[in-house]
């Protein structure tokens, strides 16, 4: 039983709360990643895990153990770093050889000179393990090179071997891609999730981009202000976010997010429509409706919401619309096809409608409600 | 391709020039000089070809000065790199009071040494100098000289040397051929080791915080492991630096020696360094030739300390 616990944790800067009683479970052999915008707490929480940092209360059980108080050299997870952090005067080999040394090794046995004389036999064991890990991670041409002769990527699976070669218990990652150009990092992307099916060991993974926590996680915490705002699969949190902070955080573009007043305990009205629904608590008061750039839809209708291109924004496979709208304060952003786009120009006038299952509600306090029978979504239209 | 060559030398050719009029000439002509016996003044000179030389390698008074200049060198420069990387290291792992250390370990540089080296004479002074006077007062109080004299240990009054001191008079530092190169070497620790470590500290800011966690994780547990992994092999380019000057600069040694003797280079010259033999020769003595002969030694042994660094600089600490 080698799952990560996080209990209680509580940790200040001087006079600013980096984090709030947070709470965390990893299980054995899962991708979990912590994202955030920066400053959420995120590598802070990663290093009282890892140890480096100390909390200013609470607990940390690693496979069952309390660890709040061990060394991190004795927790015995392995971390990469966002500089890679190699040792510039070692080789690759040497620089995975390093962890193995400083454990498996005596202070006499890591005695120059005299060390690898009486310490042959182990030296040529570590050795061997360090040439295994080379040739997982393809690194053997590179063994005999220096740190400042590699590639970014070359540097990153050096780290990563260095990580790996003395079997942790868990992986901790701290943007561990953001050095890298941006093809690179959608390769290693997949990389690193074929390692981690490969390894089976835990992997905990700090990223500010919402991208690499949708793709590789097998379930994401989403964390803002200190706080765990909600944790779940990639698919779950973005399909039904438990907060506007959190649907606003995880997708690219950002969510659209419309204000609208609830006119009756069964209906709420947005620009002009209305949407039927379970609304009895919330009369009265404000709530928000989101909705993905995807899920709007070009429509003929010229009863639907109307609004006019301000700018357009050409990803290849897709179009991104700007559109301002009457009696919406801010920005649209909308989703099209590129063949849909050829008749959008800017400040062409146009309609969009969306299926209200795709609706998401919140609550003036900024949590999502169901509004909806779960029983009775459908499809329908707004307008 | 014939033009780039022509412009590559215009461009050049500022540099080149300031270099040859600076440095070329005057080497030439001390080498020159230091073949003859010209004295200022003289309106000709002797060849006497290597009889300067000759005289600097087998006179007694030029042995003094070999043994004192590398006595001086010798002790000077691993205590000012070890203090100066100790102070630095020191400095930069707390986090309060640390600019007034600095500023404490760093007066000595910016301080005059001729006005120190007054401050100093007077408090090396054998009987009002604070220096023995504050010795003496260990011999008094009987637990601190039983302590100093490791009598505790059993050993007898005069076989220690704070015991013998405490018998036969405090010594008198500058005017006794044992103590003076030692006093001038501990006075050039005292202001030379300031400016290492400004330097150390210079170098200690761009080690990577990142680098001390990796060492961590990696299990570096004690701090004299992460010092061998991270912090040292980090230091290489500054340690080069920091050593090839405080070698050029104990080399150089002159003020301190020639303000505590006027005349004379210490008791029996124990103190006659490179430098000091050279002004003496030179200027004193209007001994042109030999000065500019212990110049040109005096510099071939800069050159060899700079062709030492730069091979070190290539060859082995220089990382990206």
């Amino acid at each position: 039983m080698s799952g990560i616990f996080l209990k209680k944790i509580n940790k200040s800067f001087g006079n600013t709360l980096v984090l709030n009683n947070v709470d965390l479970e990893i299980y054995e052999g899962e991708f979990l990643t912590l994202v955030g915008p920066s400053g959420c707490g995120k590598s802070t929480l990663l290093r009282i895990l890892a140890g480096l940092e100390s909390s200013d209360s609470g607990e940390v059980f690693i496979g069952g153990a309390d660890m709040t108080k061990v060394k991190p050299a004795d927790r015995n997870l392995a971390m990469v770093f966002q500089s890679y952090a190699l040792y510039p005067h070692l080789t690759v080999s040497e620089n995975m050889l390093t962890p193995l040394k400083l454990r498996h090794l005596s202070t006499l046995e890591r005695f120059p000179l005299i060390g690898p004389f009486i310490s042959r036999e182990k030296r040529n064991e570590l050795t061997e393990r360090v040439r295994k890990t080379a040739k997982i991670l393809k690194l053997e041409s590179f063994l005999k090179r220096k740190p400042g002769q590699l590639s970014g990527g070359q540097r990153q699976r050096a780290a990563l071997g260095r990580a790996m070669v003395r079997n942790p218990v868990g992986f901790l990652m701290d943007e561990p891609l953001s050095n890298l150009d941006a093809a690179l990092r959608v390769h290693m992307r997949s990389e690193l999730s074929e390692l981690h099916k490969a390894l089976g060991s835990t992997f905990v993974y700090v990223t500010h981009d919402q991208a690499e926590a949708l793709t590789m996680s097998n379930r994401l915490a989403v964390m803002m202000d200190g706080n765990i705002l909600q944790l779940g699969k990639p698919r779950e949190i973005y399909e039904k976010p438990s907060d506007i902070r959190v649907a606003e955080f995880i997708g690219s573009p950002k969510i659209n997010i419309f204000s609208c007043n609830v006119i009756k305990s069964n209906q709420v009205e947005i620009c002009g429509f209305k949407i039927q629904g379970n609304f009895q608590h919330f009369m009265d008061k404000k709530i928000s409706i989101g909705i993905r750039p995807e899920h709007l839809s070009l429509t003929n209708d010229r009863n639907c919401i109307k609004g006019i291109i301000k700018h357009r924004e050409n990803l290849g496979s897709d179009f991104f619309m700007h559109v301002e709208s009457p009696n919406i304060e801010k920005r649209i952003i909308l989703r099209v096809s590129p063949e849909e786009a050829l008749n959008l120009q800017v400040d062409a006038k146009f309609n969009f409608n969306f299926s209200q299952k795709y609706a998401l509600f919140f609550n003036s306090a900024g949590k999502r409600v169901e509004v909806f029978d779960p029983n009775n979504i459908t499809n329908k239209k707004i307008a | 391709m014939n033009s780039v060559h022509k412009s590559a030398y215009w461009f050049l050719a500022p540099a080149i020039i300031l270099m040859i009029i600076i440095f070329g000439i005057p080497i030439i002509m001390a080498l020159g000089l230091s073949l003859t016996d010209y004295s200022l003044g003289n309106p000709g000179a002797n060849f006497v070809g290597l009889d300067n030389y000759e005289k600097i390698f087998t006179r007694s008074s030029y042995e003094k000065m070999f043994g004192a200049t590398f006595r001086y060198v010798l002790v000077v420069v691993p205590l000012t790199v070890g203090l100066g990387l100790g102070a630095a290291l020191l400095i930069n792992s707390i986090t309060r009071f640390g600019d007034l250390y600095k500023t404490i370990y760093f007066l000595p540089v910016m301080a005059t040494l001729m006005a120190m080296a007054i401050v100093w004479q007077i408090m090396l002074h054998p009987s009002i100098g604070e220096i023995n006077r504050f010795l003496q007062s260990g011999c008094e109080i009987g637990w601190l000289k039983n302590l100093l004299t490791l009598s505790f240990l059993g050993f007898e009054k005069m076989d220690t040397w704070f015991g013998r001191s405490c018998e036969d008079g405090m010594p008198n530092w500058l005017g006794d051929k044992d103590y003076a190169i030692w006093v001038v070497c501990f006075i050039g620790v005292w202001q030379g080791f300031g400016f290492n470590m400004v330097l150390y500290l210079a170098g200690l800011t761009s080690v990577s915080r990142e680098l001390y966690m990796a060492a961590e994780m990696d299990g570096a547990k004690s701090s004299w492991e992460r010092f061998r992994l991270v912090t040292w092999p980090a230091l290489g380019p500054t340690t080069v630096f920091v050593v090839t000057i405080s070698c050029i600069k104990a080399f150089q040694v002159f003020d301190i020696v020639e303000a505590f003797w006027t005349r004379g280079a210490g008791p029996s010259k124990t103190a006659y360094v490179m430098m000091y033999a050279i002004f003496e020769k030179g200027i004193k003595q209007n001994l042109i030739g030999i000065g500019a002969s212990i110049t040109i030694i005096f510099l071939i042994f800069v050159m060899m300390i700079t062709l030492v660094q730069r091979y070190l600089v290539e060859k082995r600490v220089h990382y990206s």
